[in-house]
């Protein structure tokens, strides 16, 4: 019997590491492969790509919404010097800005209905600032979403993207301490 | 060499439990689990309120992320999904089902079709969902079948969707909603007219 004891107990070992790594790098690993495949369909790395209306051979996300305009940037924050410029053009019906970490986390949204939003996306790490979001992963993707449940609003919705923004910019020095 | 094979199975065996029993909790596996879960159940619609939060338990996480990537954390937007009528019958594309309800706690709404692969199906009718801004402020009612129906004035289709589930977004949502959805909510009913030949 005792000579059992120690491949069983390897047995749940294994098994409850097994278990929480898959969990844990579940999101992750899915996110990852969404963002290629975004990626290989033209979803550009920080520049929002023009989409077309959601429909059964067009989409590219699981449950995508044939009711909403859809805008998606992927971001790579991995430089630490770097920081997004992002901004949504003024559209009158509901519109949102959504931030979403590389595990999945929607860590930021912004409501824009009836209004332009301008906000900086800064690197993992970096001090909080007034009109930004400090983004908890170097990579991840931003959304834009405008209803739309028409072909006319979409045009329409496509129309105000055309003053939507997302581009990676250096970060501003440090101001040099005043001389005297 | 007896002792090598048993701690390789040992090993081998415990990483297959570990990923599977992950993956069945998750409900990842098998196909078609993923709406056993969540912590809200309004009639019959199930959500789960953790969605797309730093907040949601490894599980919920692993799910969004296979079922509902990208979907917005709870007070933005709240997603329900139901794969039954109200009889408590599996939902599916042989059959014709009336769509009704009316106003909901919530900014704008919509109902989408989706198969069991979480996609939108494979037809052209044009007819995939209803939202507010179609159904108006007070009663409505939407016929669900593969073709549309003459009388019907609202239509969603389940052409080549086989077996499928409806999905309610519940964009703006009011406080109350969040806070009681059970009590807050009136959810759509849906109930099943006919199958098979019998179908619209």
């Amino acid at each position: 019997m005792k000579r059992w004891l120690g491949p069983l107990a390897a047995l749940l070992v294994v098994a409850a590491a097994t278990h929480s790594a898959a969990l844990h790098f579940a999101p992750a690993f899915i996110m990852s492969r969404a963002m290629d495949a975004l990626a290989a369909r033209g979803v550009a790395l920080h520049r929002f790509t023009t989409p077309a209306r959601i429909t059964p051979q067009t989409q590219t996300v699981v449950r995508s919404s044939p009711d909403l305009y859809y805008a998606l940037c992927r971001f790579d924050l991995s430089n630490p010097g770097v920081q997004l410029d992002v901004r949504i053009g003024d559209w009158p019906d509901y519109q949102s800005l959504s931030f979403f970490a590389a595990q999945t986390d929607n860590f930021a949204t912004i409501r824009g209905t009836g209004r332009a939003v301008a906000v900086r996306l800064l690197p993992p790490g970096s001090a909080p600032e007034a009109g930004a979001i400090v983004s908890p992963t170097a990579k991840g993707v931003i959304l834009i979403r405008r209803l739309a449940p028409s072909a006319e609003r979409f045009a329409a919705a496509a129309a105000a993207g055309k003053a939507d923004r997302c581009r990676i910019e250096w970060r501003e020095r440090m101001a040099a301490p005043a001389e005297g | 060499m007896l002792r090598v094979l048993v701690w390789l199975a040992a090993v081998v065996a415990g990483g297959a439990l570990g990923l599977g029993s992950a993956l069945y909790m998750a409900g990842l596996w098998p196909e078609g689990r993923s709406l056993a879960f969540g912590n809200v159940d309004v009639d019959g619609w199930r959500g789960d309120f953790a969605t797309g939060s730093e907040a949601a338990d490894p599980y919920t996480r692993a799910r969004v992320a296979r079922h509902g990537l990208l979907a917005l954390a709870k007070t933005e937007a709240v997603y329900l999904t139901r794969n039954t009528d109200s009889a408590g019958k599996r939902l599916s594309a042989d059959c014709t089902y009336r769509l009704t309800g009316g106003a909901m706690a919530a900014g704008w709404w919509s109902v989408t079709l989706y198969d069991a692969h979480s996609m939108l199906p494979a037809n052209t009718g044009g007819a995939l969902s209803i939202d507010a801004s179609r159904m108006g402020a007070g009663a409505w009612e939407a016929v669900i079948a593969p073709e549309r129906p003459a009388d019907a004035a609202h239509w969603i289709s389940s052409r080549n969707a086989g077996a499928f589930d409806l999905t309610l977004r519940l964009y703006m949502p009011e406080p109350a909603l969040l806070e009681a959805p059970g009590r807050t909510l009136a959810a759509p009913r849906l109930e099943r007219l006919s199958c098979g030949k019998d179908a619209a």
